[in-house]
């Protein structure tokens, strides 16, 4: 067990005697005042040990608000008193990911989704990448997920029908000396599995046309690039097809235990009664965990801001571009420092920034941050120009203090396990972590032998891609549904047939931001100037939603909600 | 068959060029939307076609002495809702590649006429940072949902952007009963045409807030409220100037951008000015057989410019064999198209559109062939948001330098 006088001692030599420290659920929990907030992670940071299970930083900023969830406004019993075999809560890719393979087992599986979709929070708001894991703490539940999960993509892909591409991430060395690491950096990279390719500053450019620093560097080949609102949207899809259900709009705001078990799970649309719970809550991951009876870890949010550019800024590099940053190759740092990625929708993006913040669903940019991230990325290919980004966006990473996933199936409560804490590179490790959950959660309830779905499918096949097909193929999808041959989305080439589809499938959300990211209609240069009004009209008709009634987002999103004054009633 | 022109954009650049054609000669138009008319079908108020019409027509009335013209006319054949995906140069003609509901086609023209119009630079392409929450959108996604979806999607709303869009809507929201608080715009002069500011702000008392804009747009699902700042020089945000606005829409005004994707893969040369190809005084591009028109060429301020010059490619299909060009130069411009000119295919005047490069009192503008003045023009006021037209009679041959000169008359200092 931790020491707790060694970390009292520590905080009060950093000038925070009045922070009460004690030993709580195994871990070591934090409680008192502080002036600022950057008091609070600073206490964190300094009470965690090796030998607890984590900080629990209850420290609060003197006269803050307490925490207030986000929720839908919707209130009502549609599933009340629903029990299923596994709950699971929380529909990012970590959540989508663990509800499919749950439905390999012969389960009953519901998923809930606070917001009006899935993918809306970190997985939507990230940059794709397959992480090689180069970077990662050796030995960390974040490289062994990584690696495990980055060699389950290709099958993943295949399975459901969404592209990825292994472009290889090239790092960059800042300085000239940096070169004589690279037999420890490739002794790093073989501890795990991960093959890195030296480069030198010619090599660099079989892959960067004009890169911005010249020392060379060295190639990970096991990176990639996927769209992860896209593979969550596939996997819930996928899940949903197996038999789970997707709730969106369904916010768990209480849970009741006996000390032991999960008896109950409160949300704003009912009272459920799971056998088993999954909690893959991103950000809000130790709420949940509070509330469960299992709380030894502290999400301390830390934002993120990345610049979209426009795909002629492609040709500037075919692959991911980062650089080489001591900090994090020794296990110290927590960001990987971002860089130039490339998207398999042939986009770049600029970042990501890092900077905690108390605010766990801010997802407003700042020009300040926005500048930063720019002015530093783009030395890395000085090529790109401010007048290349057609949008920007910002969201926030669900990181403890301890900078490590909790992926466990709870020594306290029985029919409680965790996916939590998933930030970077939790996109590249939410298969394999899925994995092991899913199997958790199938001992808990199957109790001794496993009970396998003879039925499960794992094929989903994605929407038709008219613009990415060979004329023939494209021609014989048009003669089938002529909704393929027409246009709506200008700029990325979408048409209403793939629209129509996307509201037609499981798990498909009625709102123009749904669509955009099952489709990408609206993701292009006009950012759905043009396309927009067509969306609306398109999802008024298929889902005989009255025009004025059609949403860009959650409830209360209504894009235009009054008629005009002859308009058509 | 093969065309002797393919126009690509059915708005009113596309059909006056179409209708230009000579009648003995096979045309073919190619509309991404569902009807012809481009961005006119939107635009419901008057002020259209003066200078052509002698009479103030509404955008669609505008639009639809076209379109019958179009479908009056044997040579021309329309393609709606059919969507241009790759075009392939061959030897002596283009091949244009189109999706639609009938399928994957292919059609040969030996011209090609590029009439694809601009779309409305973005908030986020201006620097404004914060959510992105439904009631942001650009003036004429705005104009789009009120007039041709009917539904509003303001009550209390900002407008950032004096451009003639901006200014159209302002005045379109308060007749639909919204209210708009005020106008910004980051520039120290209005960006729309004077007529548009008198009879859509002045009029109806809607306040225009000059070097203000919008920074930051707050509220999650729908837009709470804007800050707006004062401007520097620079049109950057002055610390401490900040204010909040409660609203529930922004609507943005912040400039058009030719659409040149097509163009640009073509290989046709650009200019960084205008943002649109490089064209001679027929409107062809560098590249030999296709022409640039209406606001995919430069964003006009008045539609019946466009038509003037889309008539001009229209009827330089299948005219000129030969060719021999030298550079329009220029200082004190924003821009000036034609940027060259066919020394060889001569008429007897020589349209050209220029902006000034800023808003100056009275200037002079001088042309000069081999540094021999041969015409200028005086004006007692320029602003960059009005272009200025002007037909010149002069003789170029080969090699001839071509100057146009813009200056503020300082006193006779200049």
């Amino acid at each position: 067990m931790a020491d707790i006088g060694k970390i009292k001692k520590k905080l009060r030599k950093a000038g925070y005697a009045g922070i009460e420290v004690s030993e709580y659920n195994g871990g070591v929990r934090l409680t008192g005042e502080a002036e600022k907030y950057e008091d609070v992670l600073e206490c964190g940071s300094l009470a965690v040990t090796k030998n607890s299970r984590g900080v629990i930083n209850d420290v609060k900023v003197k006269g803050s608000k307490p925490l207030k969830i986000r929720v839908s406004e919707i209130e009502d019993d549609k599933y009340d008193g629903k029990s299923p075999d596994v709950l699971v809560i929380g529909g990012g890719i970590v959540g989508a990911a663990i509800a499919r393979e749950l439905t390999k087992y012969a389960l009953s599986v519901v998923l809930v989704e606070k917001e009006y979709d899935i993918a809306t929070g970190q997985s939507a708001r990230n940059d794709g990448m397959i992480h090689a894991g180069i970077d990662l703490k050796p030995a960390s539940n974040k490289v062994k997920y990584n690696c495990r999960g980055n060699a389950m993509y290709p099958r993943l892909s295949k399975e459901l029908d969404v592209p990825i591409e292994m472009c290889g991430q090239c790092v960059l060395y800042t300085a000239r000396w940096q070169k004589i690491l690279f037999p420890l950096i490739k002794l790093r990279g073989a501890k795990n599995g991960i093959p890195v390719e030296k480069l030198n500053a010619e090599g660099v450019k079989k892959y960067i046309r004009d890169p911005g620093i010249k020392y060379g560097g060295f190639m990970c080949p096991s990176a990639g690039i996927l769209s992860p609102y896209l593979m969550t949207v596939a996997l819930a899809e996928n899940a949903a097809k197996n038999g789970a259900e997707i709730y969106t709009d369904t916010a768990v705001t209480g849970i009741v235990n006996d000390g032991e078990k999960i008896t109950a799970v409160r949300t704003n649309r009912g009272t459920f009664y799971p056998k088993a719970v999954v909690n893959a809550a991103g950000v809000y991951s130790d709420v949940i965990a509070e509330w469960a009876g299992d709380r030894h870890f502290t999400i301390h949010p830390r934002r993120g801001v990345e610049a979209v550019l426009d795909k002629k800024a492609r040709k500037a590099t075919s692959t991911v571009i980062g650089k080489f940053v001591i900090k994090s190759s020794t296990g110290k740092g927590h960001t990987k420092g971002g860089g130039v990625i490339v998207t398999i929708d042939g986009n770049l993006i600029l970042g990501p920034s890092a900077s905690e913040t108390e605010e766990r669903e801010n997802e407003a940019t700042t020009a300040k941050e926005f500048d930063e991230v720019f002015l530093k990325q783009q030395k890395l290919a000085p090529e790109l120009k401010r007048s290349d980004v057609i949008t920007y966006f910002a969201g926030t990473r669900a990181a403890t203090y301890e900078e490590e996933f909790v992926v466990e199936k709870s020594p306290v409560i029985k029919n409680f396990v965790q996916a939590a804490g998933i930030q970077s590179p939790g996109v590249t490790a939410a298969p394999a972590i899925a994995e092991d959950v899913a199997k958790w959660a199938a001992e808990i309830v199957f109790g001794g032998g496993l009970k396998m779905n003879e039925n499960f499918d794992p094929i989903r096949k994605g929407i038709p891609r008219p613009a990415e097909m060979e004329p023939e193929a494209r021609k014989k999808l048009i003669e089938e549904n002529p909704d393929y041959g027409v246009v709506v989305c200008r700029c990325e080439e979408v048409t209403k047939g793939e629209i129509k589809e996307a509201l037609r499938r499981p798990a498909a959300v009625a709102a123009v931001d749904a669509v955009k990211r099952r489709v990408r209609a609206g993701m292009g240069r006009c950012q759905g100037g043009f396309c927009t009004p067509l969306v609306m009209k398109i999802i008024s008709e298929e889902c005989g939603i009255p025009l004025n009634e059609v949403r860009k987002k959650g409830t209360g999103s209504e894009i235009a909600p009054r008629r005009t004054k002859g308009g058509e009633r | 068959m093969r065309y002797a022109a393919i126009v690509i954009g059915g708005g009113p650049a596309g059909m006056a060029a179409a209708c230009a054609v000579k009648e003995s000669e096979k045309v073919l138009i190619i509309e991404r939307e569902a009807r012809l008319g481009g961005i006119l079908k939107q635009c419901v108020h008057d002020g259209f076609g003066v200078i052509r019409f002698g009479e103030k027509l509404s955008g669609p009335e505008y639009a639809d002495r076209f379109i019958e013209e179009v479908y009056a006319r044997k040579n021309i054949d329309v393609k709606v809702l059919t969507f241009v995906t790759s075009i392939e140069k061959e030897n002596g003609y283009y091949r244009v590649s189109t999706t639609s509901g009938a399928g994957i086609e292919t059609h040969e023209g030996e011209n090609l006429i590029l009439a694809n119009g601009c779309r409305e630079r973005t908030a986020r392409q201006v620097n404004i940072h914060g959510t992105r929450p439904a009631g942001l959108m650009t003036a004429g996604t705005a104009q789009n949902l009120v007039n041709l979806l009917g539904v509003n999607p303001a009550k209390r709303c900002v407008i950032l952007g004096s451009g003639d869009i901006g200014l159209i809507m302002a005045r379109r929201l308060t007749l639909e009963g919204s209210q708009v608080l005020g106008v910004y715009e980051a520039k120290s002069s209005p960006s729309g045409l004077q007529r548009n500011l008198q009879q859509c702000l002045y009029d109806f008392g809607i306040p225009l807030h000059l070097k203000k804009t919008v920074t930051l747009v707050h509220g999650r699902d729908r837009v709470e409220g804007v800050t707006v700042a004062d401007v520097d020089d620079g049109m950057l945000p002055i610390a401490g100037t900040e204010e909040y606005i409660p609203c529930d829409a922004l609507i943005v005004s912040v400039g058009l951008i030719p659409e040149n994707e097509l163009a640009e893969k073509l290989g046709v040369a650009m200019d960084a000015k205008t943002k649109g190809p490089i064209v001679d005084q027929y409107m062809m591009t560098t590249l030999d057989g296709v022409y640039s028109v209406g606001n995919a060429l430069h964003v006009h301020d008045l539609v019946d410019y466009v038509s003037e010059v889309s008539e001009t490619a229209g009827k330089d299909v299948g005219r000129r064999k030969e060719r021999a060009t030298i550079e329009v130069l220029s200082r004190g411009l924003g821009y000036i198209v034609p940027q060259r000119i066919d020394v060889k295919n001569l008429e007897e005047k020589t349209t050209y559109y220029f902006r000034t490069a800023r808003e100056t009192g009275k200037a002079k503008l001088t042309v000069t062939v081999n540094g021999v003045e041969i015409y200028s023009k005086k004006y007692s006021a320029l602003r960059p948001p009005e272009a200025e037209r002007v037909s010149i009679k002069h003789l170029l041959k080969a090699g001839d330098e071509l100057k146009f000169v813009l200056e503020e008359d300082d006193g006779g200092k200049a």
